[in-house]
């Protein structure tokens, strides 16, 4: 199901709405420093009211069957806010590798949950280094002799982790980089958050001390759906970034129209007037590219793999620009712990270094165009 | 619409067919093989470049007869009355196949000129020049910048000064595109000192034959010439040949400004072809054995990332014109972007091939990237600047305060 121009607009500010009204800056700074760091009476309301959760889950699982469009809407608006919500890890990276496992049996156990906003989930692949390339961990799975699987090893920067209901843990067998479902209770299974340099995106380190688990798809087929799954988020991820981008211009631009200096608005002197515009052509491309990958991808088309990547790597750029520029427009005000600059800044950092950052980016791309 | 602009789709692929091969496929690129030229401008000798200009109007003529000249034009002057959408669907289709370069009609005249009279002149000049500029038997150049005006564009002193039905025009015009070969131009001019300068400005249609009218090639760092100065002597032009009233130009030169931003943005085929594209810049570097250098892998992929994301951009600039949404001047980002695309690769190629671009080995592909280098520092001048282009999007899309006028500047000007 695809939405026309006239429903996104109308999702979009319905979304906006939301978020203004459940999660501007004081509930923001409230939460990231909070346990969990994200409010659940908001998120069952983002369910029932939004069905955020549910968009883009196929409706045979419970969901409203959107896709990458639809979601990229949501997420521009949710990255905009900064809200701190179980999205990303749920929807974006957990559902879409159960969809990508292709195990229908999977898939009807755990999306209605998730569709429903009952269950969070979390995928967990990186490990030490950070790296998300499935053929670089080293947690291992054995088979327990009954037919399941039990996980030893160690993940970090699990988005959510502490929290998620359901965890969906790549980790080694024989046949090579798997993907499993973990319960939560699990007996073995500890998760401890992580500081971040993003608090609005809460991590946690994952210790798996023989936890038993379910076998998701194929023995050996994580390589294959970790690639899926990373195209996808990471244009997830590019719809976020290029809202928040999108903020910080508009905060720029509002903020170099009134304040004054030397008898004048900044914005009337070139240097800052520039700076704006560079800014913009950032944003302009951010968007472009985010919404480009996701309108290919909707159309399943063959060259969404290589969108994909150049939106995750546009968007990267554009954002930590315009979160660093953001803060020089606004001088000393936007070096204080008051003004929201800097949040948006380590979001913005994180974010183009979650899935390993411009060195494994830039490869990926030219990797997609055969180069 | 759906259906009606794939009939039109299938109707120009009939056209092309039966008229010119395909291109060549650019995914069977062969380092070695076909033209290695990077040229954005001619550095043609005279000769050859008036032959370039015949086979550019022979091919305008031929898609003219057969409804693709001037597909959004009225039909009353030839046109096909067709919607901007066909026109892009039309450039797409025609994308894959092997046209003569028409730049030289269609960048000025068809792309800036050609919608400028169409907005602003009287009727009769319209019949005279709309059809013969769209079949390409007339050439159409932009006389507005002077030495003394180009950003600054409303600070124009030539003069006009008016002689009954006649009006009398002096001085100087300078880098006017293609003048060589126009037949008509449109010019910008003072004719009011007492008012503020945006206020005292005529726009005229000159015929180029025009007694008093002199054109002197201007040699470009290129080397070859393809801009000119504009010398007007004298040269008397019937009032019926003005454009918009009388100190109202500055309007027309607007139309003129905006089309021109759309045009140089927008345009894909040319040099950015093989400067942008991967397969030619993956080649080169395997040819240099610099194919596993990591900053330079990097910088690579940041340059297809741009030129990637700016595609994007423009393609859903084509899709919001579908959807009966004017593009605004956030479309200056395509201009700035298109410049800077090209001048980044014209770097990023010069970084791989070191030496080899100092002097010719004569082997293919490598010194024959000094065109392109050579040409984007224009890229980054021509219709408007870097600076101006931001300006215009701080001022008009961000809502940015103008730049104050100074009173010492004011005072200053003669
Ligand atoms: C290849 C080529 C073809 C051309 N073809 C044509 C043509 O066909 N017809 C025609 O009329 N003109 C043509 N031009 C002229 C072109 O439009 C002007 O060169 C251009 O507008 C800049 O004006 P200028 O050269 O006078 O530079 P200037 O305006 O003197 O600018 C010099 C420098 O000052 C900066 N600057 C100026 N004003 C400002 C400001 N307000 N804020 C910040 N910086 C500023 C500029 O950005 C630039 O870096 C052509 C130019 C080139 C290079």
């Amino acid at each position: 199901m695809t939405a026309d121009e006239r429903e996104l607009r109308e999702l979009r500010s319905a979304v906006r709405e939301f978020l203004e009204a459940k999660s501007p800056e004081e509930a923001v700074r409230k939460l990231m420093e909070s346990e969990p760091r994200f409010d659940t009476a908001v998120w069952a309301q983002a369910a029932d009211q939004l069905r955020l959760p549910g968009l883009a889950i196929p409706e045979e699982y419970g969901g409203d069957g959107f896709g990458l469009v639809e979601l990229g809407v949501v997420l521009e608006e949710t990255g905009r806010a900064l809200l701190c919500a179980p999205l990303f890890s749920t929807v974006v990276l957990a559902a879409q590798a159960l969809l990508a496992s292709g195990d229908r049996e999977a898939c009807a156990r755990h999306l209605p949950g998730i569709a429903a906003g009952r269950t969070t989930a979390a995928l967990a692949v990186a490990e030490d280094s950070g790296s998300w390339d499935p053929a670089l961990i080293s947690a291992r799975a054995q088979p327990d002799g009954d037919g399941g699987w039990r996980i030893g090893g160690g993940k970090c920067f699990v988005i959510d982790g502490t929290t998620a209901d359901l965890l969906l843990v790549v980790a080694r067998t024989v046949a090579g980089p798997s993907l499993f479902a973990v319960d939560r209770q699990a007996p073995g299974l500890a998760a401890e958050p992580m500081e971040t340099l993003d608090a609005t995106r809460a991590m946690a380190r994952l210790t798996l001390d023989g936890v038993p688990a379910v076998l998701v798809g194929t023995e050996g087929a994580a390589g294959r759906v970790m690639a899926r799954v990373l195209d996808i988020a990471s244009v997830g991820l590019a719809a976020e970034q290029a809202g928040g981008a999108r903020r910080c211009l508009e905060a720029s631009a509002e903020y170099a129209r009134t304040r004054y200096q030397f008898g004048r608005p900044i914005g009337s002197f070139q240097a800052v007037k520039h700076k704006c515009a560079d800014m913009l052509v950032q944003v302009e491309l951010a968007e472009a590219s985010a919404r480009e990958a996701a309108r290919l991808a909707a159309e399943d088309s063959p060259e969404f793999p290589v969108a994909a990547a150049v939106a995750h790597a546009c968007c990267s750029r554009a954002y930590v620009f315009a979160a660093a520029e953001n803060i020089q427009v606004h001088g000393g005000i936007g070096f204080t712990w008051e003004h929201p600059a800097h949040l948006y800044f380590r979001r913005a950092k994180s974010s183009q270094l979650l899935f390993g950052g411009p060195a494994v980016y830039h490869e990926r791309l030219l990797d997609r165009l055969g180069i | 619409m759906a259906d009606n602009t794939q009939d039109f789709a299938a109707e120009a692929r009939r056209f092309l067919d039966a008229h010119v091969a395909k291109a060549p496929d650019p995914a069977a690129f062969t380092w070695g093989e076909g033209d290695d030229s990077t040229a954005y401008f001619s550095s043609l000798p005279p000769e050859e470049d008036r032959e370039h200009v015949q086979r550019a109007r022979e091919w305008q003529r031929i898609r003219h007869e057969n409804g693709f000249g001037w597909i959004t034009g009225p039909p009353e002057y030839g046109g096909r009355g067709l919607t901007p959408v066909h026109d892009l669907v039309y450039d797409a289709v025609e994308a894959e196949y092997d046209v003569p370069d028409t730049g030289v009609l269609s960048v000025v005249g068809l792309g800036m000129i050609g919608p400028t009279i169409l907005a602003h002149a009287q009727p009769h000049l319209k019949d005279r020049w709309l059809p013969a500029m769209y079949r390409g038997d007339a050439i159409a150049c932009q006389l507005f910048s002077e030495p003394g005006a180009g950003s600054d564009l409303a600070s124009v002193a030539t003069r006009a000064v008016r002689e009954g039905d006649e009006w009398v025009l002096d001085g100087q015009k300078v880098w006017t595109s293609v003048a060589q070969h126009s037949q008509i131009g449109i010019a910008l001019t003072r004719t009011n000192t007492d008012a503020p300068k945006h206020r005292g400005i005529t726009a005229f249609l000159v015929p180029m034959d025009a007694p008093g009218v002199e054109v002197r090639p201007l040699r470009q760092m290129t080397g070859g010439a393809d801009f000119n100065e504009v010398f007007l002597t004298g040269v008397r032009i019937p009032d019926d040949h003005r454009l918009g009233e009388v100190d109202g130009g500055w309007t027309v030169a607007l139309t003129t400004l905006m089309n021109e931003r759309a045009t140089v943005g927008s345009e894909g085929a040319g040099p950015v072809g093989a400067a942008l594209s991967p397969d030619r810049l993956s080649a080169l570097m395997r040819a240099t054995w610099t194919w596993d250098d990591r900053a330079l892998r990097a910088r690579l992929a940041e340059l297809l990332v741009d030129a990637m994301a700016t595609g994007h951009l423009n393609a859903r600039a084509g899709r919001t014109l579908r959807a009966g949404v004017a593009p605004g001047p956030e479309r200056s980002v395509s201009k700035l972007m298109y410049a800077q695309n090209l001048t980044r690769a014209a770097h990023f190629v010069s970084d791989v091939l070191g030496p080899r671009l100092i002097a010719d080995t004569g082997r293919w592909g490598t010194y024959a990237w000094t065109e392109l280098l050579l040409a984007t520092p224009a890229l980054r001048i021509l219709g408007g600047t870097e600076e101006i282009m931001k300006n215009i999007l701080a001022e008009r899309v961000l809502g940015l305060p103008k730049e104050p006028v100074s009173t010492a500047a004011k005072e200053v000007r003669p």
